[in-house]
């Protein structure tokens, strides 16, 4: 995602010059091999939506607007409310992102920030429940507006954080009154994803775009301070021990970004 | 429009619902340079609006055969983030509005940006509109305006627009979301600053010919203000390094 | 820069027919076309502008595609450029990168390439055109004062491809870049230039 033609055919001399810099025990831009980029994260900023966070890590930046709505339930699952998630990369965000429907590297991503949270079960869907054939559903479209690698976990980041900030509506006669709140929406966890690419001998997380065309396996592991809440495996292969190790680092930088989320 | 009513009071011992006088404009402030990724990019909030534009190329025509060999083609996409809405989630992807805008805003960039200088190429807007809250069409033109110039895109003249009209049977200059829906008529229009041709007029509703002149004189008066607020936009990216300010949405 | 003023596209910068870049005549008058400041000699100088090559521009391409007759280059301009097998010595491959001179540029803005040559494997930075010339500097003193650091080769496409030798800090090349791109704008960016270089010395 966001290759250019000419960082396909210059992949492999990048790669030698990337493996060369890593022997340094440094990245391209600095970082050490565990280390995030520095991240920054707004709340509350759109008024239209119930709540919202603006992510950026790095130079990467990506919106999240979480809406509600009053819809009919799913008939296996009458008393529970519905989380949608949707992601939409912008053409403003990589010159290579066109315009049109959905691909599946948007699919993907608003996949996998889902799955993070109802796996997580952090929004309790019963509490989403009205009345007979009325639940709420919860919205959460992603918005990607500068893709400098490594989308899903600001995305995610974006995710979780705006629903830190999400008020429950008011509901009278089944139907949403829009503005007024009657408290905040629980959360009883908070997932985070975290990702990893290997290139040569060397696993980074929280790739940039230049280790995103290089990489050649890349996992995606989304957590809570106790549980494994969600795996995405990229391109490519990995060890048992290298999964232990992405596992490893998906805890310790996903507790580092959940301090920064409750403060 | 379509729901002007006279029973809904949009006007107070002269002033408006929100304490504008009818030739106010709302508080706007503009960003410039807020996307790496783009080749141009500003960011504007306008009241309760707040829009996105990126600006990419000239680049490369896709497809090739609509390329033109003598000049740059514009390209504009205006979209509505399925959260921009006070009311329910919105769809995403394009609808009939929202094409109808992307092309009167291209229209607007076709008679300004210098298309001969870019032959084959495309040059795309994008506008991405996060919050809606009445005018996000005129805004849209004025944060262009300011992304195209953050982009060295070459242009014969600035635009800047406001949507003007009548509510509670005062005109009046840039129109909240309730005098949109309830008041009687609305009228964006983009002016050029240098010439003040008038790039961008649409109408919606009834006004007399005496009513549709002063409306456009104080569209005329507002694009000036706009203008100014462009240009402090622009100088003040233009004195600090860049990056030195962060994007706060 | 809070003397100097701002301009905007459609302000006049002259009441009489001057031919510059990013400006356009008419009515006899000379009008900006891009954004800019006027000197201290009041002259106009753009701020951001789209990269148009001229003859004996210096480019950095990267082949993209071999063909029978030559090869097609990627030259970070909306259509690449065509290099004849048989202006080259030896043959290419896909993911080479060359340097070259702007020989022509036809109407519609399509360059022929000429001095060819294959440049050994390094880093490809992508960097705005519009900035060049601050990168390299008057005479070539930016440009000095990085690789005197650095510890290894730059050679800066005008348009805006920088090849980086093997041999260089690549890390703090990036930073060295990233300021040039954050400050190109302001006075004093040698001298910002050499606190951040001696700074970043190991």
């Amino acid at each position: 995602m966001g290759e250019e033609f000419k960082d396909i055919v210059l992949h492999q001399m990048r790669k030698d010059m990337m493996v060369k810099t890593f022997k340094t025990g440094q990245r391209f831009d600095g970082r050490k091999f565990d280390e995030l980029r520095p991240l920054e994260i707004q709340k509350g900023n759109i008024h239209t939506a119930e709540a919202s966070s603006l992510v950026k890590l790095g130079l990467t930046q990506v919106l999240v607007g979480i809406k509600f709505d009053v819809l009919t339930p799913f008939a296996d699952r009458p008393d529970e409310g519905v989380i949608m998630s949707n992601a939409e990369l912008s053409p403003v965000a990589s010159p290579t992102f066109e315009t049109g429907p959905p691909d599946e590297n948007s699919i993907e991503l608003a996949r996998v920030v889902d799955r993070g949270i109802r796996s997580a079960e952090c929004i309790n869907l019963k509490s989403l429940f009205i009345e007979e054939g009325k639940v709420l559903a919860v919205f959460i479209d992603i918005y990607a507006l500068n893709h400098a690698g490594n989308l899903v976990d600001a995305a995610s980041i974006a995710a979780i954080a705006a629903l830190t900030d999400a008020k429950m509506p008011k509901v009278e006669n089944g139907k949403i009154v829009r503005g007024e709140f009657t408290g905040k929406l629980p959360l009883s966890s908070l997932p985070v994803a975290v990702t990893s690419i290997k290139c040569s001998d060397y696993w980074l997380v929280d790739p940039s775009l230049e280790e995103e065309y290089v990489k050649e396996s890349k996992i995606t592991i989304a957590t809570t301070d106790k549980h494994v809440c969600a795996i995405q495996k990229g391109k490519g292969t990995m060890t048992r021990k290298e999964l232990d190790n992405a596992i490893e680092i998906a805890f310790k930088r996903g507790d580092d970004i959940r301090n920064v989320l409750k403060h | 429009m379509g729901n002007a009513n006279p029973n809904v009071k949009l006007m107070k011992d002269g002033k408006r619902l929100d304490g504008r006088s009818s030739t106010d404009i709302r508080k706007i402030r503009i960003e410039v340079g807020i996307l790496p990724n783009a080749a141009g990019s500003a960011f504007i909030e306008w009241g309760g609006n707040k829009i996105i534009c990126g600006v990419q190329g000239p680049r490369e025509c896709i497809p090739k055969h609509g390329a033109d060999p003598y000049k740059a083609v514009v390209k504009c996409r205006y979209m509505m983030a399925p959260f921009a809405s006070h009311d329910e989630h919105g769809r995403s992807g394009p609808n009939r509005r929202s094409n109808e805008l992307s092309k009167v805003i291209r229209e607007v960039f076709e008679s300004l940006i210098i298309t001969e200088a870019f032959p084959k190429t495309q040059i795309d807007i994008y506008i991405e509109v996060l919050q809606a809250e009445g005018g996000t069409r005129v805004a849209a033109v004025t944060v262009a305006a300011v992304a195209l110039s953050n982009a060295g895109i070459p242009m014969k003249d600035m635009v800047s627009a406001v949507a003007v009209g009548k509510a509670d049977g005062e005109v009046i200059a840039d129109l909240s979301r309730e005098e949109d829906n309830f008041g009687q008529s609305d009228v964006p229009v983009a002016f050029s600053n240098r010439d003040g041709n008038i790039l961008l007029l649409q109408m919606d509703g009834l006004m007399t010919r005496g009513e549709l002149g002063k409306a456009m004189d104080i569209a005329q008066e507002s694009s000036k203000k706009l203008y100014k607020l462009q240009t402090d936009a622009l100088k003040e990216y233009y004195e600090k390094p860049h990056g030195a300010k962060k994007f706060q949405l | 820069m809070s003397s100097r003023k701002i301009i905007l596209p459609g302000d006049r910068i002259s009441d009489k027919v001057l031919r510059m870049p990013n400006t356009y005549i008419e009515n006899e008058m000379t009008y900006a076309a891009v954004v800019g400041m006027s000197d201290e000699t009041g002259k106009f100088i753009s701020l951001e502008s789209c990269y148009k090559p001229v003859f004996e521009d210096v480019l950095i391409g990267i082949v993209t595609d071999v063909r029978h007759s030559g090869y097609s280059v990627d030259i970070n301009l909306p259509s690449s450029a065509f290099v004849s097998a048989r202006d080259m010595r030896t043959p290419l491959n896909a993911g080479d990168v060359i340097a070259a001179k702007v020989v022509d540029v036809d109407e519609v803005g399509e360059v022929s390439l000429g001095d060819i040559r294959k440049l050994p494997r390094g880093e490809i930075i992508t960097f705005p055109p519009s900035k060049v010339p601050r990168l390299i500097g008057r005479k070539s003193s930016m440009l000095l004062l990085i690789k005197e650091h650095v510890g290894g080769e730059l050679i800066v496409g005008n348009n805006g491809f920088v090849w980086v030798s093997e041999s260089a800090d690549i890390p703090l090349v990036y930073k060295a870049v990233n300021l040039v791109i954050e400050k190109a704008h302001l006075t004093g960016l040698t001298d910002n230039m050499q606190e951040f270089l001696i700074a970043n010395k190991k």
